[in-house]
């Protein structure tokens, strides 16, 4: 059992304040997620759970206790770190039980441990080497092993993969999902990768200036960002998002670019609003590029666009094709067997069903 | 047309390399050239000290011993048997090496400490602390003459070997902290905080995590450290006088006591024996004084 509360934390460096009002719950067995840009605090909150960090103000709670004055070996946590952080002189093996030693474990005990994890991470057979002779693949794993063998209640890991190249920190995603499967032990991982986050998190939460702006599973925070700033940080390439107005006709409800020409609109009837805006109120109209695609019947709500591709990328599985649309760069993804060319203007429609409204004053969801 | 090209190219090369051994001549030729300025003296020296007297005074300073006679070294480390009141380099020799051990170990093992904490433990004022430190690497010897003498008095250690180890481990304190913070600056804190998430406090990670992968600035620092202490001669001199002084004040004592006639092989072997350990700590460690000098400043 091991639950984490983050109520109201605060964190100044100098003059500048990194973390604002930090509120976060997690579960037993969740694996969250902190994304978001650099500079942006995740790191400082990762340190401060672990207790290598002061707290200015507020609390953080492990299993109910309030740990602020806990020492981070008191605090039933291990973490993994981008650099590894191995200690250079002591061999593999006693990288991964220096932990154990420090806690006066008993050596028949540290002997089971060593051997059942380094088994399970596939680095039994590199105990004897130093830190030196190893790839940045096995440095890894035996990072995650000197974490993995004090069997804490909290996982956590500070971009662990960043360091290594892009094969490998597919593969090694893949062992800290199923290692998160077996162990079942609660993980808060920091990254700034969003397909790590998408693929590794039970829930995301997206930090921007010291602030958690949204929290939610990967699903939620695709499909319904809380703000300009969520939508356009989450998904590659990202959201199209379009200035304009919003206007009410009696009944129904639409919006117009800011740069229109014969009366176009595009109807927001299907659109479920939080808190409707005010007729000729300043919106952001936004839709993500797998939105627009060849006509479809079967959906629906769509908007029948004519478009003349700008450029055009082949991504491989599909292309990514920029559009001029009333004055706004948009980019689609289309299937990569589908004829484009340069000005030419093809049929296309966009997927109404699955838009986001923002209010332009706030940038937030409405 | 392309014959012609060919052929320009072809000149191009000719010089170009035509003047790269030019330079390379010169360069090895200065090169050369200070070598032998530099030696020179250490030439000298060493024939010198394997002359008769009587050689000397009729021969050329550059031209080798006729014959090579070693009693100059032997009286200069052990004197003559029958001149009571010689000076002769034994006991000092031994004098230094109880001073300069000790003295480096100390200065080195608190520079440690202190670059560990002033890098891997910051606290509020740290780069003050620091800043006085690198300030106490220009202070001349000679400003803390005085307050030094008046607290080894007080401390009753004056004119003791105990008392040059302290004022020595002192004086270097400020070096070895800079050698060590530079050091362990570029040390990544990661590596500090994961071991205090395994469990290891102030200490522990000091011995067991940091001081093992020390070792190039431990060479830096020993070497330096020894280097000065060994060479010292104004402290040695202040702060010590007959049988506790260092093997440099007792050289000096040895040249300057001749009584009657100047015995030049004697004073070069007895200069050349006060070298030794220097050039033995050199020639031992010196590769890992260049790399352990330039390890700190590139990351990695």
């Amino acid at each position: 059992m091991a639950t984490l509360k983050v109520s109201n934390l605060t964190k100044n460096f100098g003059n500048t304040q990194v973390l604002k009002q930090i509120n976060l719950e997690v579960i037993d067995g969740e694996f969250i997620v902190l994304l978001g840009p650099s500079g942006c605090g995740k790191s400082t909150l990762l340190n401060i759970i672990a207790g290598l960090e002061t707290v200015d103000d507020g609390e953080i709670l492990i299993d109910e206790y309030v740990v602020n004055r806990v020492e981070p070996k008191d605090r039933n946590i291990a973490m993994v770190f981008q650099s590894y952080a191995l200690y250079p002189a002591m061999t593999v093996r006693d990288n991964v039980i220096f932990g154990l030693k420090q806690r006066k474990v008993s050596k028949e005990h540290i002997e089971k441990s060593l051997k059942h994890f380094s088994q399970m991470l596939q680095i039994d057979q590199l105990l004897d080497r130093k830190p030196a002779q190893l790839s940045g693949g096995q440095r890894q794993r035996v990072a995650m092993g000197r974490a993995l063998v004090r069997e804490p209640h909290i996982f956590l890991f500070d971009e662990p993969l960043s360091n290594l190249d892009a094969k490998l920190r597919v593969e090694m995603r893949h062992e800290i999902n199923k290692l998160h499967e077996q162990l079942g032990t609660t993980m808060i991982y920091v990254t700034h990768d969003q397909v790590e986050a998408m693929s590794l998190a039970t829930r995301i939460a997206v930090m921007n200036e010291g602030i958690i702006q949204q929290i939610g599973t990967p699903q939620e925070i695709y499909e319904k960002p809380n703000s300009v700033f969520v939508a356009d940080f989450i998904g590659s390439p990202a959201i199209n998002l379009i200035q304009g107005t919003f206007y009410k006709d009696g009944t129904a409800p639409s919006f117009i670019p800011e740069q229109q020409k014969d009366n176009f609109k595009i109807s927001l009837s299907g659109y479920s609003f939080d808190s409707e805006p005010k007729d000729g109120q300043e919106i952001i109209f936004g839709f993500r590029p797998e939105h627009i695609n060849l006509p479809d019947a079967s959906l629906k709500s769509q908007l029948p666009v004519e478009l003349k591709p700008s450029l055009i990328e082949l991504t491989g599985y599909e292309k990514e094709v920029s559009f001029e649309f009333y004055g706004n760069e948009i980019t689609g993804r289309l299937p990569r067997h589908v004829n484009t060319e340069l000005g030419k203007s093809i049929s296309l429609s966009l997927d109404l069903s699955e838009i986001s409204i923002f209010d332009s004053a706030s940038t937030m969801r409405i | 047309m392309q014959t012609l090209d060919f052929q320009k190219m072809a000149n191009i090369e000719r010089s170009a390399s035509r003047k790269r051994t030019f330079y390379r001549w010169l360069l090895f030729i200065t090169l050369g050239i200070f070598a032998l300025y530099y030696l020179a003296p250490l030439y000298v020296m060493i024939i010198t000290s394997l002359k008769s007297m009587e050689e000397i005074r009729q021969g050329n300073l550059m031209t080798l011993p006729g014959e090579i006679i070693f009693d100059s070294w032997k009286t200069a480390w052990s004197g003559r048997d029958y001149d009571a009141g010689n000076v002769f380099l034994r006991p000092f020799f031994w004098n230094s090496i109880k001073m300069v051990v000790p003295a480096v170990a100390i200065s080195a093992f608190f520079g440690a400490l202190n670059g560990y904490a002033l890098t891997k433990w910051r606290f509020r004022g740290d780069n003050l602390v620091f800043l006085l430190f690198l300030f106490g690497c220009f202070i001349p010897y000679q400003a803390i003459l005085l307050p030094m003498a008046r607290t080894l008095g007080v401390l009753g250690i004056s004119n003791s070997i105990t008392g040059l180890v302290v004022v020595h481990s002192i004086y270097g304190l400020s070096f070895t902290t800079l050698f060590f913070r530079n050091y362990y600056v570029s040390i990544p804190d990661e590596m500090i905080k994961a071991a205090r998430i395994d469990g290891a406090g102030f200490f522990k990670i000091f011995f067991k995590v940091l001081l093992p992968i020390s070792a190039p600035i431990i060479v830096v620092t020993v070497i330096w450290q020894f280097t000065n202490i060994w060479n010292d001669f104004l402290f040695g001199s202040t702060f010590s006088f007959g049988e506790a002084a260092p093997i440099q004040v007792a050289l000096n004592n040895m040249v300057l006591t001749s009584t009657s006639v100047k015995e030049y092989n004697v004073d070069m072997a007895a200069a050349f024996i006060a070298g030794i350990p220097t050039l033995l700590v050199y020639v031992l460690a010196g590769k890992y004084f260049i790399r352990g000098l330039t390890a700190g400043s590139v990351k990695g």
